[in-house]
Parts: structure tokens; sequence; C-alpha cells
């Protein structure tokens, strides 16, 4: 009996961490803390988009700039697709821009891994006091 | 759609940022993203007021220690070279 509990709480973990990496704040929206959840969205998503703003879309580089797309993919799979149009090298971007951009757009990244281990340790908390009780 | 247009090509060609004094400003929203979502993370039931209080303590640390960093910094770079 205890070995599908065990694995319906890993499965709920998973999706919560999912969910908080497709959608910045969507893991705290599912375990209902939706203020949380819409002031994380909104923070996160300004971020990156004025790390975009900043530098262009080539400051998204899988090829040039490994360790800051690392960071960068943190904060959605959206962040893979603009990398992939990103390549080919048409979108060049060098200086402060990319500096500031990359800045950023990686700090945005890691600020929503931030979220995603907050939601799943909320979401453990959760389901452990709900078993208990 | 001309100003989608538009606004899609805000994106695909970057800014003119120039070194100066006032590049710095670029760490402040960036300390206030942090300061806030940071927050949002530790802090357990949301009120606004208090949240933005907090919030606002930690964005003034972050760029207190900074600044004082900066100081030190240059302080320590004057000694060496002079």
């Amino acid at each position: 009996m205890a070995q599908p509990s065990k694995q319906n709480h890993i499965v709920l973990l998973l999706t919560v961490g999912l969910l908080a990496w497709f959608v910045p704040g969507a893991g705290h929206f599912i375990l209902n803390q939706k203020k949380h959840a819409i002031i994380i969205f909104i923070t996160i998503a300004v971020t990156f988009c004025i790390g975009l703003y900043a530098g262009s879309i080539g400051v998204i580089d899988p090829v040039g700039a490994k360790p800051w797309y690392v960071a960068q993919i943190m904060n959605s799979p959206i962040v893979a697709a603009i990398g992939y149009l990103t390549r080919t090298g048409n979108y060049p971007v060098y200086g402060r821009p990319n500096e500031v951009g990359q800045l950023y757009t990686s700090i945005a990244g890691l600020l929503n891994l931030l979220c995603i281990v907050n939601a799943v340790y909320m979401a453990h908390l959760q389901r452990t006091q709900a078993i208990e009780e | 759609m001309p100003a989608v247009a538009l606004i899609i090509a805000t994106f695909t060609s970057p800014e003119r940022i120039s070194t100066n004094p006032q590049f710095f400003l670029w760490l402040l929203p960036l300390v206030a993203a942090i300061a806030v979502v940071y927050k949002a993370t530790k802090v357990s039931k949301i009120k606004i007021a208090p949240f933005l209080k907090e919030a606002a303590v930690l964005f003034g640390s972050i760029v207190i220690f900074m600044v004082v960093t900066a100081i030190v910094l240059c302080a320590l770079a004057w000694l060496i070279i002079e």
C-alpha cells in the first residue's frame, strides 16, 4: 500500500516542478498560493523581457555562450525555441548590451530555479502534512 | 499589426548602452527583481504592505552593501596605485 502512495508523491513533486519550469509561478499557483504565483510570474517575466529588450534575442546563444544558456533555460522551455532561432548567428550582439542582456536573462532563470525548488518543497510539505492528518 | 511588428522588432536588435556612470543604474531593476522574488519564496502569507516593506528593506540592504563594497575596492585600488 505504501508504494503507490510514494509513487503518487513523486509524481506530484515532478508535476509541480515541471509546471513551475514551464510557466514561472505555475508551481505556486497549483499549490493555491495565487499571490505568490502572480508576483513570481510578473517579476521573472519582466526581468527576462528587459534582458531581451536590452540585448535582443541574440543574448540567448546556445553555441557561443553555453554557461549563460544553462541559466537562461531555467526560465522556461520557450528559451530553447529562441535558442533554436539564434543558433544560426543571425542576431549578433556584442559589448554592454550583450552583458546586460545575459545578466538579466540568466538571473531571471536562476530566480525561477529558486522558485521551482521552493514550489517542490512546499508541495512536499503540504503532502506530508496531509498524510499526517 | 504594425504595432505588434514594432514590438517584436525591438527584441531583435540590441539597445545602445554606453560605458558611463549611468550604466550602473541597470543594477537597480535587477536588484529589485531579486529582492521581490526572494521575499515571495520566503513569506508564507503575502499581505501587500508588509511584503513591499520587506522587499524594500532587502533591496536597500543589497544596494548599500554593493556601494560599500565598491568604495572599499576603489580605496584598495587607490592605495595600490599611489
